[in-house]
């Protein structure tokens, strides 16, 4: 077993209180839910696949092009390109609690500054992010782990820090309410109180179903939903497998605005050639950046995307292989990057330099925004130490040329071979090596039950009978 | 809630349907007036420019970013035969409905960027016609800035079509079988230009950035399957150095003339001469920035604490309308200007302290139009940090409420003072990264 220690990123204040289930906190548990109510948006969504639009027609600078009310450019006119609701409701609901002071500190009082050089690497000073308490220890050879409920999850989360309910309108029109029953499973979107920039929120997938760390088909898309909805090229969302520095074992993305073009955004790509083009997606390879990783880019069909890129976390998360996701372009552009910076951590592999600066590279400093704690090294930060630390977090060559194919080829050949499963579940549909996800998506009574199990039994694959083998 | 609807979601709806909704309307964003348009352009070149411009066969536009969604405000005849639209479908529209399926978004991060950035930038990227078709275009652009303020006055957007079939009207997949013969073209047309001696002309020492994808995936059914704009060849269209050349003189000689027709004279120049930060000091608001503001649909001022008295140093139209002022009257002043005989001084009093302790507040406070008549003003200020966390700005978002009792929490939807919140933010994120030298390269650029 492979530990580090680390600092915990406080992102609720309940998460610093003890463990006590927070009745009379008014928080998401089962104490304080029934009667509540918080605002929900409901997104459309179109249910004939056309191309994304909005990721080209869209604002490049945040604004709508003039509408003369006649059909746009392609022939058909869409009034959703023009929908900035969600960006401006989650500005207001954020600067909202602002004023409500519900931040441990004022994020846009940290300096932050572009580092000299062509890739635009972007440091903050952030003495206020991590507590001055002591490091806990980090599992990081385990990517899948059971949902652990004594532990802090999003349920202690109080209802002040929840700004809206997240889901599908049952049409193509996106609507808002602004006291609304809690649904029976809602997505959420929090706001992170220790902010790395303005709006930094948390979308938490079925919050009360309490899934733990791990992405899967429904949750991955939702996911793209946000990135679209919210219409803005500076908005974006990442994810941290366990592993891979996410804090919490408590299904969640993070989210949040900066208006400046990430170093992996800027990164030059090649094209990678694979096989059919019934993927619907294109896919490239990161050249000339630190990190290795891989890049999913939308042709027609949200629904196409979303689905390689959860087919390829699903297949390493299976295999241990701790990752990062960024979601940047309006949803339209996904970059998969697998990395090994805390196993290369706990095995005293990692420049003692690099370790003295306390940077934990999760999505974020991959991305190439990189939260410093002290000053020193914020005055002494540079383009050359930025790639430094990402070196250390990337695959090796040979290794990442492993990964990449295993993952292409379970991006897109897993969903060609699934069947639906009769009664049984669990024999029929394994004929490529099915994963949990494929059986819960052939057999959608296990899902019921799933939901009505314990939280812990329901998550571990492998423990739903013989049968059922995990690819290797 | 899963995607599919399931029993559980009519349960939801059914209980939605008592919750008390409301669709949302499309938030039409505000384009530029053709007033504004014209004056753009007569505002920064004398009236020899029209002429000048039009003796050029050049595609090219000029596009102002100080004004709503960055339009367009002149495009060549070139231009409009390029691309097939009519010059009304054109003016007042931001230069993206060129974009297209296939067009690869790096690219069009790079043109944002530049934007964002105030620089030149020179990209190949796929373009559609009216009609649809794609075309391979080298798309030069660069700013014109104002000596005076130091800001981005207009960008200048030429672009050069790498393949001649345009006008013929050939569909992009048989562009692929006639790649032979566009190196042949090009090089008839580097015969002309050769010979044009542009009376400004440098040589052309600006690096070219230029962005190409990896080549096409092999492995990919090319052509032979239905028209899909997504598997353009692009080693059908090379851009060679002749070409770069074109395209670079063209910017130049365009450039050459608006600098030349500067109405006042010798205010236009094709470099900075004010650097970003130096600007913000002088408090003028730099043209990315505003790009941003202009999207705000609130009335608002922007107001800098670091000048003497500080002054407005943006308004909105919306506040423009509302308080019956033009943008060139307020700028410059101290918003006490809004106050008048029966202003409550102890509302000017609250807000005078919350700025003194660098804090946000909200006023119900009765404010004067132009014409005199009274207004309630629920005002809503707050502080703005640029990147080194100090305070650039006070935001002021203005609602006009009926009176001063009003109620401002029974509102369906989000609520008007939700939408000031909104405000602060949009103008939060965009002053973070763009006020000063903000969140932008420091690269060498040669001149």
């Amino acid at each position: 077993m492979l530990t580090i220690k680390r600092v915990e990123t406080v992102v609720s204040i309940n998460q610093q209180l003890d463990q006590a289930p927070g009745c009379g906190r008014d928080c998401l548990g089962n104490c304080c839910i029934p009667g509540a109510k918080l605002p929900l948006y409901t997104f459309g969504v179109k249910r004939t696949s056309g191309f994304n639009k909005r990721a080209h027609s869209g604002s490049d600078d945040h604004c709508v092009p003039e509408d003369t009310g006649d059909s746009d450019d392609y022939g058909n006119s869409d009034s959703q390109q023009d929908n900035y609701f969600l960006d401006e409701l989650l500005l207001a609901q954020w600067e909202d609690r602002m004023v409500r002071g519900l931040f441990r500190y004022d994020v846009t009082a940290c300096e932050t500054k572009m580092l000299p050089g062509e890739h635009g690497f972007i440091a903050q000073l952030n003495e206020g992010r991590h507590l001055q308490k002591r490091p806990t220890e980090f599992r990081v050879d385990q990517v899948l782990q059971t949902f652990d409920p004594k532990k802090f999850n999003f349920t202690k989360v109080g209802q002040e820090e929840v700004l809206f309910q997240f889901g599908p309108s049952e049409d193509d029109i996106s609507e808002y309410y602004e006291k609304a029953p809690v649904l029976a499973s809602p997505n959420v979107v929090a706001i992170n109180v220790s902010p790395i920039e303005y709006g930094h929120v948390l979308l938490v997938p079925r919050v009360l179903d309490r899934l733990p760390q791990r992405i899967d088909q429904d949750s991955f898309l939702l996911a793209l939903h946000f990135a679209a909805e919210a219409n803005n090229p500076y908005f974006r969302l990442g994810y941290n497998s366990l592993g891979a520095f996410a804090t919490i074992n408590h299904l969640h993305f993070q989210a949040y605005y900066l208006a400046a073009p990430f170093p992996i955004e800027r990164a030059p790509t090649t094209r990678v050639a694979y096989g059919r083009k019934k993927g619907g997606v294109k896919v490239y390879e990161l050249t000339k950046f630190p990190v290795r990783g891989l890049v999913f880019e939308i042709c027609n069909s949200m629904e196409d995307l979303s689905e390689a890129v959860s087919n390829a976390c699903i297949y390493l998360q299976n295999e241990n292989i701790p990752y990062n996701v960024l979601i940047t372009d309006r949803g339209s552009r996904v970059f998969l990057l697998p990395q090994c910076f805390a196993e290369r951590q706990a095995r005293g592999e990692v420049d003692q330099e690099i370790l003295d600066t306390q940077v934990n590279p999760a999505v974020w400093e991959i991305s190439g925004h990189i939260v410093l704690k002290r000053r020193t090294d914020f005055e002494l930060a540079t383009e050359e130490y930025a790639w430094k630390l990402l070196a250390e977090v990337s695959l090796s060559h040979e290794r990442f040329e492993e990964v990449k194919a295993a993952c292409l080829k379970a991006a897109f050949e897993q969903n060609s071979e699934v069947v639906l499963a009769d009664t049984d579940g669990f024999s029929t549909v394994l004929s490529n090596g099915g994963t949990y996800n494929c059986v819960e998506r052939a057999n959608p009574t296990l899902k019921g039950s799933q939901k009505t199990n314990s939280s812990m039994d329901a998550v571990v694959p492998g423990n739903h009978g013989e049968g059922l083998s995990v690819e290797g | 809630m899963s995607l599919d609807c399931n029993s559980r979601c009519l349960d939801d709806s059914a209980k939605l349907k008592m919750a008390r909704g409301r669709s949302l309307s499309v938030s039409r964003r505000r384009s530029a007036k053709l007033e504004e348009l014209v004056e753009s352009l007569s505002r920064a070149y004398n009236e020899s420019v029209g002429q000048a411009l039009e003796r050029h066969e050049y595609n090219f536009v000029l596009s102002d970013p100080r004004l709503p969604d960055h339009p367009i405000v002149y495009a060549s005849e070139g231009f409009l035969r390029m691309s097939g639209y009519e010059r009304a479908e054109v003016l007042g529209r931001n230069c993206r409905f060129l974009q297209g399926p296939g067009t690869d978004r790096q690219t069009v991060l790079e043109i944002r960027d530049a934007i964002r950035e105030e620089r030149p930038c020179q990209v190949r990227i796929l373009n559609y016609t009216k009609q649809g078709r794609a075309f391979w275009n080298l798309f030069h652009m660069a700013p014109i800035y104002s000596k005076q303020s130091g800001n981005v006055i207009h960008y200048v957007g030429v672009q050069t079509p790498l393949s001649p079939n345009l006008a013929s009207g050939v569909p992009s997949h048989v562009q692929q079988v006639v790649s032979g013969t566009v190196k042949e073209l090009v090089e008839d047309q580097s015969m002309e230009t050769g010979a044009i001696s542009g009376g400004c002309s440098q040589p052309a020492e600006r690096p070219i950035n230029l962005r190409l994808r990896g080549g096409a995936a092999e492995g990919e059914d090319m052509g032979q399957e239905e028209h899909n704009d997504n598997d353009i060849d692009e080693d059908s269209c090379v851009v060679n150095d002749v070409l770069k050349e074109k395209a670079a003189l063209a910017m130049r000689l365009v450039t050459c003339e608006l600098t030349q027709s500067s109405r006042i004279k010798g205010d236009l120049a094709q470099n900075r001469h004010i650097a970003l930060s130096e600007c913000a000091t002088s408090g003028v608001v730099c043209s990315s920035l505003m790009i941003s503001l202009t999207r705000i649909q609130q009335s608002f001022v922007l107001a800098d604490p670091n000048l003497p008295d500080m002054p407005i140093v943006y308004a909105s139209d919306v506040f423009c309308e509302l308080t019956g002022y033009s943008r060139d009257e307020v700028v410059g002043r101290n918003c006490r200007f809004l106050q008048g005989p029966e202003t409550d001084p102890k509302a000017v009093q609250k807000i005078r302290n919350a700025i003194e302790k660098e804090q946000a507040c909200t006023v119900k406070i009765l404010n004067y139009r132009k014409d005199k008549t009274p207004f309630y003003n629920y005002l809503h200020v707050a502080p703005v940090r640029s990147s080194v966390g100090k305070v650039a700005f006070y935001v002021g978002v203005q609602l006009e409420v009926a009176e001063i009792d009003t109620d401002m929490s029974q509102e369906i939807g989000m609520s008007a003072h939700a939408k000031q919140l909104g405000a602060v933010g949009v103008v939060r994120v965009a002053v973070r990264s763009l006020q000063g030298s903000g969140l932008r390269r420091t690269l060498k650029r040669t001149v």
